[in-house]
């Protein structure tokens, strides 16, 4: 193992080199450029043999993806906002195929208007596609990660597609230490690709074409339970990562604590804020608060074990979502609220659009939610935010 | 394919076949008859159908008129004009 400064992209990259990827179905877009960059200069320099086909849109590399992995290739593909909502028809395609795809969101703002910064709406809303979910918090859990998605992806007991959400500019373009594993663990971690069945002329079958109604719905609930038993299977690939990879970061659990085993209250979160929200919590903790954070690391499969088990109890719960259910609270509140029902939740949304929360927006939340605040759903500017300065149409005579 | 054990998992995959859902019903009203004393065997009209309905059969063609549209396409690229549309009402 070596130690690399290297970006989010960069690291997601070489998890694709190590993890031998037969095709990478390709179409740029911010803040994801980054990855297929350095995919198409390891290639230049011989460095993969990754076939990289050039689409034209982000519906036809999901589409060329999905047709690599149908032919029993191990296939990825990588996007962003705009970019996976585009793709989403093609997204649910594969999870109803059964096929065992990895894909990266760089997490981005979806318009309109246009915005290229970061939040988690793009990711969120494809919750449920059928897709496995992670989330990173750091370049090296990217890396790690994306690694562990193919395993997961391709285990018998599973066969389900999985993305990878990195926060877009703060994870994909900040550089840091990660640890680069070696070729060859990494080949005694992840062994060849299986999948359910392969697309071959001499054995002609019919993908996905029209299935009655009771069919089609036992279908559905095989994506459900498959979905549901990939809990235990995360656990048992993510311990193996930690024997035969790295022990650094634990995977043992789909959900990573800080300081809660004490805690009177809760935060939970996804993403790469999580280090400021663990300085923030340091901090109240030097004062007598005693707070824990919960970090969400994976949003499907949801873990309702391991969130009753880690927040049930608590004088209450703070969720802080980058992410938007419009008319409703955020996404990830929603799922903790309905997951542990006697404990008081409450919700703030902050951070869309690249709007940026640091430790000291943390502080002052944390601190106001132990005081208590009564509205359920808070919209949190950590700067004022001036008139805005928006047209609307004049009268038409 | 590999034989999978675990019961709860099924694939949205079936072999080849006919299926109950492209049938044409009773809208049809012109339907291609082909006279196999002019057919040459040539294949266009297999080639060219556009719902897989043409049959090959020893050296000549048949239609499947269960799953036929009508469209004519077959009778419109036979070399040899053995297809003729004839109507069904
Ligand atoms: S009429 Fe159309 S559908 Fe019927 S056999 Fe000819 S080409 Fe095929
Ligand atoms: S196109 Fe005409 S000649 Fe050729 S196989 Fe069909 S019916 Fe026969």
């Amino acid at each position: 193992m070596i130690r690399k400064i290297i970006s989010g992209n960069e690291a997601v990259a070489t998890a694709v080199k190590l993890a031998r990827v037969g095709l990478t179905g390709i179409y740029p877009i911010t803040p994801q450029t980054s990855i297929i960059e350095k995919l198409a200069e390891m290639k230049a320099q011989g460095e993969i043999q990754t076939e990289i086909v050039r689409v034209e849109s982000e519906h036809s590399a999901m589409a060329a993806t999905y047709g690599a992995a149908l032919a029993g290739i191990r296939a990825f593909t990588a996007t962003a906002s705009q970019g996976l909502l585009y793709m989403h028809e093609m997204v649910w395609w594969v999870a109803g195929s059964r096929v065992p795809v990895v894909m990266v969101v760089g997490t981005r703002a979806v318009g309109a208007p246009w915005n290229i910064w970061n939040e988690h709406t793009d990711f969120t809303s494809e919750r449920d596609s059928g897709w496995i979910m992670a989330f990173a918090s750091n370049p090296q859990e990217a890396l790690d990660l994306t690694i562990q998605a193919f395993r997961i992806s391709e285990d018998e007991r599973v066969f389900l597609p999985v993305m990878v959400g990195m926060d877009g500019f703060i994870l994909s373009h900040t550089k840091t230490n990660v640890l680069i594993p070696d070729q060859e663990q990494i080949d005694d971690y992840l062994p060849p690709r299986r999948q359910p069945y392969v697309i071959d002329p001499e054995d002609p079958v019919e993908i996905g074409n029209m299935f009655p109604p009771e069919g089609y719905m036992k279908l559905r609930e095989s994506i459900h339970l498959a979905l549901k038993n990939s809990e235990d299977i995360i656990r048992q690939h993510g311990r193996e990562y930690n024997k035969k990879v790295s022990p650094m970061i634990d995977y043992s659990t789909l959900n990573s604590s800080y300081r809660l085993e004490d805690a009177d209250y809760a935060v939970v979160l996804m993403g790469a804020w999580a280090g400021d929200a663990m300085e923030a919590i340091d901090v109240l903790r030097e004062k007598g608060i005693k707070i824990g954070m919960l970090r969400v690391r994976y949003l499907r499969p949801w873990s309702e074990k391991e969130i009753k088990e880690n927040l049930e109890g608590k004088k209450g719960v703070l969720v802080v979502d980058r992410s938007t259910s419009f008319g409703r609270g955020g996404p990830l509140y929603i799922e903790v609220k309905s997951t542990i029902q006697d404990t008081e939740v409450k919700d703030i949304v902050t951070g869309l659009g690249g709007v940026t929360v640091g430790k000291n927006d943390m502080i002052y939340l944390f601190s106001k939610f132990v005081e208590g605040i009564k509205e359920d759903v808070t919209w949190y500017y950590p700067k004022e935010v001036g008139k805005l300065d928006i047209r609307t149409p004049r009268d038409i005579e | 394919m590999m034989s999978l054990l675990l019961d709860y998992q099924y694939f949205p995959i079936t072999k080849p076949g006919k299926g109950a859902g492209g049938k044409t019903g009773s809208w049809r009203v012109i339907k291609p008859v082909i006279d196999l004393s002019k057919c040459i065997g040539c294949k266009a009209c297999f080639m060219f159908c556009p719902e897989s309905t043409i049959v090959p059969k020893g050296g000549k063609v048949t239609v499947d008129y269960e799953y036929c549209k009508g469209c004519g396409v077959c009778s419109n690229v036979c070399p040899v004009k053995a297809i003729s549309m004839v109507s069904e009402t």
